[in-house]
């Protein structure tokens, strides 16, 4: 039995109310390619923060060769031999090839720094991996993407790297710089590296990983050898054990007239690969539809496109009969599209300003609530009470900054806002994410209530449990493209299958 | 009213700690600090005169203050009030010169008119260039105050220099324009003004749609954008109204003070006033404070030259500590809010 090159033993991790890790054991041995899958929120990035010294676990200690290490940053961590590739690149643009991969070695250069020393051992490294590097002198501004991953990874192993961490590395990829990654991962194997790859994606398991450790809810659910194990049986662990409640909302109505209707819509992602190919669905009035899938495969680009911050390529969206023809958040609004942003700091409040002012933040509100430009603040004053009253807004004060509010009382304060105008449809994306108990079944029910008196609903979720619990029909959102709807009752295991991106094989 | 007390807790200690400082810089040189202080005092406040002096001066920086406090509210930075204020300067000298058959109502209120209209149209370039081009406004209205100086430079010693020729300054501006004072002091109505303007300012921003439209704006682009708003004729009203504001500095004081242009007109006005807008922490109440005060300080600076012995430069001292202590206290918190 040989020691594992990295062992976890007892690893948790917690931020604030969430327990992103919790008593994580897990063994990694050299030479080897892991891959790590879950569901997004399942714990797999703060796992690999955890080894890349980025975030230090709140209990557990990390093994390396036996004997027990602390990282304190990714910089020790990096001396110590683990280099991580983030999703989103950490490379400074302005800066060449070379200076890029000086500025990330374990001890970079202090006083006098000398491009072409480094660019001859980068250059030495990429061939011995057999990786294509481009010009040590090219500017890091004009690389294509999968050049840029190249160099991440050049840059995670300068040194003596032993361990690589790549989170999600094809998302980024075209399919034939997928392939290129993988021949690459198996030549790291080959010298008796570790390659750590976090993925949702079943298929990419299957194709380059030796062994597989599933995720769920922060813990282990297993480590299998990815020959013993279906992608069937990777689906189930992933998901979990889903019992569909029976929806809360009624069967879909074929009475009513479809008050949004999307049809044939394409957009642009928001990293220039395609978000969205042709998306086509309608919601009646009265019903609410979920659009079920993993985080990154076109829900923020569809969430834009509805609620008028992106432009789509093609395509159309009917409100109550009539198309939108501007895509700006004013022209969604006034169409009677309503919204629940994904990020409730971001974009649903204005943080500094008091609980009243948030609540008025709202075209339609403004326009009720004034006077020639003047606002009434009188009727302001009237119309917040009254909100904060009928959703049970905890606060000391009107007055106080909506920083000072709990993250339920801010979402509280978001829906009431966007359900106090009626509108004809409403767009909400993960609407419960982060939330107290509490605090998500009021969204669930005022998003209920609003439905039954009439609001078609499209609920983009990452969360399958709200999916299946809101819903009277689902769609998965895969690769920019809606599957056909499943209506209840729900087989829990085919969608886990369309999410894991496994339709097309099966 | 408790709210604004609250606020404005960081601002007085930031105060209490540049006097602090200057104490112990007054100490020393070898000098009192009771005596240079008492000097500062009554320099300020000792008599009708030095009050009346104490206004005059907080003038220009009320008016550059509340310019300040409205782009920075929108999230616009403005560094160019400077500039904006000596195109309204320009603006009033040369309309000036040229006035004389205008009854005095309207040659002031045109005159008052043209500077705001300089000032918003200086600023306007930035804003232009912030909107079609994307240009960081605050490297550009820095750029345009140097260009407003150079232009003023050349244009006192070229086209618009005096019938004389001895100096580099313009003609003075025809009596029906100057701003009617309270004699025998120097308070002149211009102070009525910049202190409507707070007042007006108020209202703006924290009564109407647009003024509200304008801080969700600068606070958080983002959710303002996604609430309908259009942020960017926001930004663009904001930057053409603290240009204007600017401007109306500049051709107040030609008008009431100076009734001429002359290089170095401005001892930089419009670059204290970001200190006065931090200072009143970007409302229009507190920079009527802010303002006041630090005119007082110049007002008494002299004073106190003279009767303790104390450099005036002190008082540069004092209102750039203040800063210091404040945005450190502050870690520049009337920031836009950071994104994750």
């Amino acid at each position: 039995m040989t020691v594992p090159l990295l062992s976890l033993r007892g690893v948790s991790k917690r931020f604030g109310p969430v327990q992103a890790l919790s008593g994580v054991d897990l063994d990694f041995n050299a030479g080897e390619i892991h891959a790590i899958l879950g569901e997004n929120g399942a714990g797999k990035s703060t796992l690999m923060y955890v080894l890349d010294g980025v975030q230090r676990p709140d209990t557990g200690i990390i093994l390396m060769n036996g004997s027990a290490v602390a990282f304190a940053s990714p910089r020790v961590a990096r001396r110590a031999g683990i280099g991580m590739v983030h999703q989103h690149f950490t490379l400074i643009e302005a800066l060449t090839v070379a200076e890029n991969l000086a500025l990330s070695l374990p001890q970079p250069p202090r006083w006098r720094f000398d491009a072409t020393v480094t660019a001859a051992q980068a250059q030495a490294l990429a061939r011995r991996i057999g990786l294509e590097l481009a010009p040590p002198e090219a500017p890091v501004s004009g690389l294509p993407v999968g050049a840029r991953q190249r160099l991440e990874i050049l840059k995670a192993l300068a040194g003596a790297g032993r361990v690589l961490i790549l989170d999600e590395p094809t998302a980024v990829l075209t399919p034939q710089e997928a392939r290129h990654l993988f021949a690459m991962l198996r030549q790291l194997r080959a010298e008796g590296r570790l390659v750590i790859f976090i993925t949702h994606k079943l298929r990419e398991v299957k194709e380059v990983a030796d062994r597989v450790t599933i995720m769920r809810r922060g813990g282990v659910i297993g480590s299998y050898a990815v020959g013993a194990i279906s992608e069937r049986e990777m689906a189930e662990h992933m998901v979990g054990e889903v019992v569909p409640a029976p929806a809360r909302v009624g069967q879909r109505d074929h009475e009513r007239p479809a008050a949004l209707d999307v049809s044939g819509l394409s957009a642009r992602g928001a990293r220039g690969i395609d978000g969205l190919r042709g998306v086509s669905f309608s919601v009646r009035a009265g019903e609410i539809f979920g659009i079920a899938g993993v985080d990154g495969n076109g829900q923020r680009e569809l969430f834009e496109v509805l609620v008028g911050l992106r432009r789509p390529s093609c395509g159309t969206v009917h409100v109550g009969g009539r198309p939108l023809t501007a895509f700006t958040p004013r022209a969604a609004l006034a169409a009677g599209i309503g919204h629940i942003p994904p990020d409730r700091h971001h974009e649903g409040l204005v943080l500094s300003m008091t609980i009243e002012e948030n609540l008025l933040l709202h075209r339609g509100i403004l326009d009720r609530l004034s006077w020639h430009g003047l606002l009434r603040r009188a009727a302001a004053r009237r119309f917040a009470a009254d909100l904060a009253r009928q959703y049970a807004i905890q606060s000391a004060s009107l007055d106080a900054p909506a920083r000072s509010l709990s993250g339920g009382n801010q979402q509280r304060v978001i829906v009431a806002r966007e359900l106090a105008e009626r509108p004809a449809v409403l767009v909400t994306v993960n609407p419960t994410r982060g939330l107290d108990v509490a605090a998500a079944r009021a969204v669930a029910d005022a998003v209920i209530d609003v439905t039954c008196q009439g609001c078609a609903v499209v609920l983009i979720s990452t969360d399958l449990d709200e999916v299946l619990d809101l819903s009277a029909s689902v769609s998965v959102l895969s690769r920019g493209r809606l599957s056909t709807p499943l209506t209840t009752p729900i087989d829990a295991e085919r969608l886990g299958l369309l999410m894991a991106g496994a339709a097309e094989s099966s | 009213m408790n709210r604004l007390v609250v606020r404005l807790v960081p601002s007085l200690a930031a105060l209490a700690g540049a006097f602090m400082v200057s104490a112990v810089i007054v100490a020393a040189s070898g000098n009192s600090p009771g005596t240079a202080f008492t000097a500062l005092l009554s320099g300020a406040f000792g008599s009708a005169d030095s009050l009346s002096e104490v206004a005059v001066k907080t003038c220009p920086l009320l008016l550059t203050g509340l310019a300040i406090a409205v782009s920075f509210q929108a999230g616009v930075w403005n560094i160019g009030a400077e500039g904006q204020l000596l195109m309204g300067a320009l603006a009033v000298a040369t309309f000036g010169v040229r006035a004389v058959h205008l009854p005095g109502w309207l040659g002031l209120g045109g005159a008052l008119v043209l500077a705001a209209v300089a000032g918003g149209a200086w600023a306007g370039i930035a804003a232009q260039l912030k909107l079609r081009r994307n240009v960081n406004e605050v490297i550009s209205t820095i750029m345009l105050n140097f260009i407003a100086l150079g232009l003023i430079s050349y244009l006192v010693q070229g086209p618009l220099m005096e019938a004389g020729g001895r100096y580099p300054q313009t003609d003075a501006i025809a009596s029906a324009l100057w701003m009617p004072r309270l004699a025998p002091y120097r308070i002149h109505l211009g102070v009525v003004i910049a202190l409507l303007a707070a007042a007006g300012l108020h209202v703006l921003l924290y009564r109407t749609v647009a003024g509200y439209e304008m801080r969700a704006s600068g606070l958080n682009p983002d959710a303002a954008r996604l609430a309908g708003i259009r942020v960017h004729r926001r930004l663009w009203l904001a930057l053409m109204l603290s240009g204007a504001l600017a401007g109306m500095a500049g051709g107040i004081e030609v008008s009431a003070v100076t009734r001429r242009l002359y290089e170095r007109f401005s001892p930089g006005w419009g670059f204290t006033a970001i200190a006065v807008g931090l200072l009143g922490r970007l409302s229009p109440t507190g920079v009527v404070i802010a303002a006041f005060f630090f005119g007082a300080l110049d007002a008494g600076s002299n004073a106190m030259q003279r009767a303790a012995g104390v450099s005036s430069v002190l008082v540069s001292i004092i209102q750039a500590t203040v800063i210091l202590f404040l945005v450190a206290f502050e870690r520049g918190r009337w920031l836009p809010e950071p994104h994750p």
